[in-house]
């Protein structure tokens, strides 16, 4: 048994993120939470990324992945903000029970 | 500088975990946002600069700014949201889900070879532009292709909800 090195610490809180980020996704029905849930899990994604660009040497690879990965990750957030207003400007609020009540 | 890392891993957690279980989804916002700019120090002081400032520029300052403005459309009361939603009430186990986990996975980094990972190596002489100009050239399409997507959805979904606005 030796000590924990800090990569393996980042390890360990990277998956505690997404542990938080799931059980968020899993157990709320606010939209906008919903999206605080993927976020937090996505921010562990580029924590990893990093982390694994570090352990090799190649964190200039890594940054380039990391930097789509943030691309995409505000793009989801912008478009899923702009689902939730119209979800509330429809029904009033952000349930996201109500998705299931859209036609076509 | 080690110390600062390990901080800045503890201020991260926690940070993440209150912006899943504030009750306040303004809170849960300014959360995230101190979660994002704590990331990018630890980017910052893992020699990935160029990631932390797209990681402070973008994830802790445009989402936010996203998510109040989205926030601030929204006119429910602030009591009834508790009451709808019940979050607090669904969150509880999270606490005790993460400290079972936690304590898991220390004992499987402690116990387990093959979980540990190894130190890192020096790193190698190797420059992000040049990186991402020349040998990455396809992720800057696609980055511009979903940029360019995801203006054209939200004026789309505005579009569409004005129209429903002005019908109602």
């Amino acid at each position: 048994m030796t000590a924990i090195n800090l990569e393996t610490v980042m390890l360990i809180i990277g998956f505690l993120m997404i542990l938080a980020g799931c059980y968020c996704l899993i157990r709320t029905y606010h939209m906008l939470k919903i999206i605080i849930g993927i976020e937090v899990a996505m921010k562990a994604v580029t924590l990893f990324l990093i982390l694994a660009g570090y352990v090799n040497g190649h964190i200039g690879l890594a940054q380039a992945y990391v930097i789509t990965a943030i691309v995409l990750e505000v793009i989801a957030a912008v478009i899923c903000a702009g689902v939730t207003i119209g979800l509330y400007k429809k029904y009033g609020n952000m349930d996201i029970r109500n998705l299931t009540r859209l036609k076509g | 500088m080690e110390t600062l890392v390990y901080i800045c891993l503890a201020f991260l957690l926690v940070f993440c975990v209150m912006a899943v279980t504030s009750r306040s989804i303004l809170k849960s916002a300014i959360y995230l946002a101190v979660a994002s700019a704590t990331l990018g120090v630890i980017f910052y002081l893992m020699a990935a600069r160029w990631a932390a400032v797209v990681e402070v520029s973008a994830c802790s300052g445009l989402v936010t700014v996203i998510f109040i403005s989205a926030i601030s459309l929204s006119k429910e009361r602030k009591d009834d949201i508790h009451k709808k939603y019940d979050d607090e009430k669904r969150m509880r186990f999270l606490p005790h889900l993460l400290i079972i986990g936690g304590i898991v996975l220390i004992a499987a980094a402690l116990f387990i070879k093959g979980f540990r990972v190894p130190d890192s190596t020096a790193p190698a002489a190797e420059d992000f532009r040049e990186i991402f100009w020349n040998t990455r050239q396809a992720d800057i399409f696609g980055q511009i292709i979903t940029i360019l997507i995801g203006g054209i959805a939200v004026s789309v979904l505005f579009r569409d909800s004005k129209e429903n606005g002005d019908k109602g």
